[in-house]
């Protein structure tokens, strides 16, 4: 069985290696990897498994699709520029609050959709203006952008490595909310104080003329009460759950991107931005169908079972040990498939040994995202440099990322390590 | 129309590119409609695949659960009852097979009561499919077959493997966060599919809130006594090879845990917790007249670290991997090369069914519970759950229902 399973995952590994090698896209080379261990299993091309595999993630996929439709209304409404103009004149005078609020701004588009790269092409654009024109060099301005998407995709309510690894073991995805959301937040400020903390600033006019418009009926009803609809309804699901109907968090943000589009000052072409939200999201849902697909077979083989069971009997100092270079290494091969494919025997390894698997799975997830800047995928490292207009080397980008990256390592694994220690933040 | 100079071969190629994309898409829309066709052919199938049931010499009556509470009727969850009742006056005993069909030697051992079963005295009332809905599909990303086929002497009988959760094409969306009803407990959102986190169920709730107040009112309005729920678990998981009983039933089933022990083999037994909601085993005894009793047998094809997935590995309980997280002291439950064959899961429920029959009827003679004709562990291993299938075909006129 040993041999068997390390023969179709040597197949999987190698169809991948060569369909990359084809410059196919990451999600295609998933696909053909699934394929190929299908064959290499003797299932054939098995359609059910795939098709089963495809749908996994569907209703992630769909939080993904109705909260990036969400967050790009209120960009096209003009909500984001406001957001970013008002905070630049009400705070230009005092850097630190200002860091303090664009974090924030940098935070919440990830954290509400699960993705990084929702971020970057939100706020990571505006945010990357205001913190040039306070003096910080284009390239700590990427590197700044990069790491703070990375931990908002992590931060909850919505962190697919977490929900990923939690559905693949039957744990509820309840009681991670303060693990993640306590050390994304404070790695976010460390990261952007770190980097951005310095720096000669350009005068109010010069910056806010270098932001885009706000148009001038936009104010702050008109941005907070979409999101005022979106915390309305998941307060109304927790407090009457017995008397109103189940919505899922779908239509919920469907329902404040109906919002946003009810009270934008400027009318709004929803039909194109829909489009062009689905057109923006498709390497994405393709990676999660395709992350899918490749875990079914994985499944099927045998190949998840050898991972599984080779990991959960590694010692565990090993395991502590090469945490901080695993979990990015993997993230950069399989994205959110590194999620089920590592986490899951992993959360299943700390669960044995007595760690409190919640806070073990939060440190995991607050290390994940570092991968998005390393070859082969670096999906949300090369749309951060394009959108931040850094046009250096990606070598010097990586290295600016370096310091607060070890501090991120150090923070997750930490939390692993001392998973039991910190426990009590479940239950806060 | 004037083009500028170059424009032509420009345009040819542009007209070439065009044609290869087209062709490209083409060629991709093809082969994913095959997919669709050919992978949605394989889940309608299985959906609808006919699971005969043969009515046992002890069948008396067949009902369904909507004729408790009309919220059920006429939905994929309106599951069939099969009544046995005894010439003597006795007890009732609600046995539910199906909870979670994906843990397959619960459904199976009920099948051989209805099959085999014959009450000397009080009633059983057997499920064979508690959440019917979740038998139609199998978990996303496990890649569990779709169904598998037990050996039989007179050909195979072929059953649907099922999931945990209810058909999200019943059942659908998920709620952010469960809340469980009445007790407001928070649970995992997709538990909400689950049958055993809804009880006792409410009226107006989901299909499956629905499918368990329907058996609240069942166990109400039959006055069920005793409620045994047949389960199935991952040797990586801590309650196994056990009873888990509500406090009601703590010596019962402290007593079938001694006998079985001694007897047939290994049960332990522990309390349901009482903070932990939607559970047969704690709300149906908070809620209601009856002693529910849960037990979980091992089975090493629910495990995470299993290897292949197949129908083989389902019904042999044999796996390389799960035996090394064994040796690396991961699991709950012994795990070597004879594994846990499905023959060996099925006897242990069928045999626990029988000896709390039997310690019930010691402990409450008023009302005795005595059930003849259903193998034993014993039995069952011996010449395996095929056995003690009845052949549909040679079956007497009127006999045969479909589940």
């Amino acid at each position: 069985m040993f041999a068997a399973a390390g023969l179709v995952l040597g197949v999987m590994v190698a169809v991948y290696a060569v369909a990359k090698a084809f410059r196919l896209t990451t999600e295609l080379a998933m696909f053909a990897a699934a394929l190929g261990g299908s064959l290499a299993g003797g299932f054939g091309l098995s359609p059910r498994h795939l098709a089963e595999g495809a749908m996994t993630y569907l209703d992630i996929n769909l939080i993904f699709l109705t909260a990036t439709f969400f967050m790009n209304l209120l960009k096209e409404s003009g909500g984001v520029a406001f957001a970013v103009r008002k905070i630049l004149e009400r705070f230009h005078g005092n850097r630190f609050l200002l860091l303090v609020l664009l974090t924030g701004l940098l935070l919440l588009p990830g954290a509400l959709t699960g993705a990084g790269s929702v971020t970057v092409l939100i706020t990571g654009g505006m945010v990357a203006v205001v913190l040039q024109a306070m003096g910080v060099s284009p390239l700590r301005t990427a590197a700044t952008v990069f790491l703070v998407a990375g931990l908002s995709a992590a931060a909850p309510p919505v962190s697919l490595w977490a929900m990923m690894t939690a559905a693949g073991v039957n744990m509820p995805y309840v009681g991670f909310f303060w693990p993640l959301l306590l050390p994304c937040l404070l790695l976010s400020l460390l990261t952007v104080f770190l980097l951005a903390g310095k720096g000669e600033g350009a005068s109010l006019e010069e910056a806010l003329g270098r932001l885009p418009e706000a148009p001038t009926r936009m104010n702050g009803w008109r941005l907070l009460v979409p999101f005022g609809v979106f915390g309305l309804l998941v307060f109304i699901g927790r407090r009457w759950p017995h008397e109103t109907p189940v919505l899922g968090l779908p239509l919920m943000f469907a329902a404040a991107a109906g919002a946003v589009v009810l009270l934008s000052p400027v009318r709004l072409e929803v039909l194109r931005i829909a489009r062009e939200t689905v057109q923006q999201l498709l390497p994405l849902l393709g990676t999660l169908t395709c992350v899918g697909v490749l875990v079914q077979i994985m499944t099927l083989t045998g190949v998840r079972g050898l991972l599984a069971v080779t990991v959960v009997t590694l010692p565990v100092a090993l395991v502590f040990a090469s945490l901080f270079l695993v979990l990015p290494l993997s993230e950069a091969v399989l994205m959110w498939g590194a999620a089920p494919v590592l986490g899951v025997p992993l959360v299943l390894l700390f669960n044995t040994i007595g760690l409190d698997p919640i806070v073990a799975l939060a440190g995991m997830s607050v290390i994940w995202p570092l991968g998005d800047a390393l070859p082969p995928t670096a999906i949300i490292g090369r749309l951060t440099v394009q959108v931040v207009g850094y046009r250096d080397g990606y070598g010097r980008f990586l290295k600016a990322c370096a310091l607060p990256a070890v501090i991120i390592m150090a923070v997750g694994s930490a939390m692993v390590i001392f998973a039991s220690q910190l426990s009590f933040l479940t239950g806060i | 129309m004037d083009l500028p100079s170059g424009s032509d071969g420009a345009m040819t190629r542009g007209g070439g590119g065009d044609r290869v994309a087209a062709l490209r898409k083409t060629v991709l829309a093809t082969l994913g409609a095959v997919l669709l066709a050919t992978s949605g052919w394989s889940f309608y199938q299985s959906r609808r695949l006919p699971e005969p049931v043969v009515l046992g010499p002890g069948v008396t009556r067949v009902r369904t659960l909507g004729e408790y509470f009309a919220g059920v009727r006429g939905t994929v969850n309106d599951c069939r009852l099969y009544f046995l009742e005894g010439e003597e006056p006795g007890g009732t005993v609600l046995v539910l097979g199906g909870t979670h069909p994906e843990e397959p030697a619960g459904r199976l051992a009920a099948w051989l009561l209805v099959e085999n079963g014959r009450m000397a005295a009080g009633r059983l009332i057997v499920v064979l499919s508690a959440n019917r809905s979740a038998t139609t599909v199998t978990r996303l990303g496990g890649a569990y077959p779709p169904d598998f086929s037990i050996p039989t002497p007179w050909g195979e009988r072929t059953f649907r493997m099922g999931d945990r959760w209810s058909n999200p094409l019943d059942q659908w969306p998920d709620p952010e966060v469960y809340i469980h009803y009445p007790s407001r407990q928070n649970l995992a959102y997709v538990d909400i599919r689950n049958l055993n986190r809804t009880w006792p169920g409410r009226p107006n709730g989901t299909l499956t809130e629905r499918t368990t107040y329907a058996f609240m009112e069942l166990i109400r309005k039959e006055g069920v006594d005793l409620v045994l729920d047949l389960h199935e678990a991952e040797l990586q998981y801590p309650v196994i090879s056990t009873i888990v009983a509500h406090e009601k039933g703590r010596e019962l089933a402290a007593f079938v845990s001694m006998l079985l022990t001694d007897t047939e083999f290994k049960m332990g037994m522990e309390y349901s917790p009482k903070t932990l909601h939607g559970l047969s085993h704690r709300e149906i005894g908070d809620h209601s007249q009856a002693i529910p009793l849960l037990f979980e047998a091992p089975e090493p094809f629910l495990d995470a670290t299993r290897g292949r997935t197949t129908r083989e590995a389902l019904l042999t309980g044999k796996d390389e991997f799960v035996k090394r997280a064994g040796q690396a002291g991961l699991l709950f439950e012994t795990m070597d090369d004879n594994g846990w064959p499905i023959d060996v899961r099925v006897g242990r429920h069928t045999s626990a069914v029988l000896v709390t029959l039997e310690v019930w009827t010691d402990f409450y003679p008023d009302r005795p519970l005595r059930l003849e004709g259903v193998p034993r562990y014993a039995d069952v291993v011996a010449l395996g759950t095929g056995h003690w299938l009845q052949n549909p075909a040679s079956a007497p006129p009127g006999r045969v229902v479909v589940e």
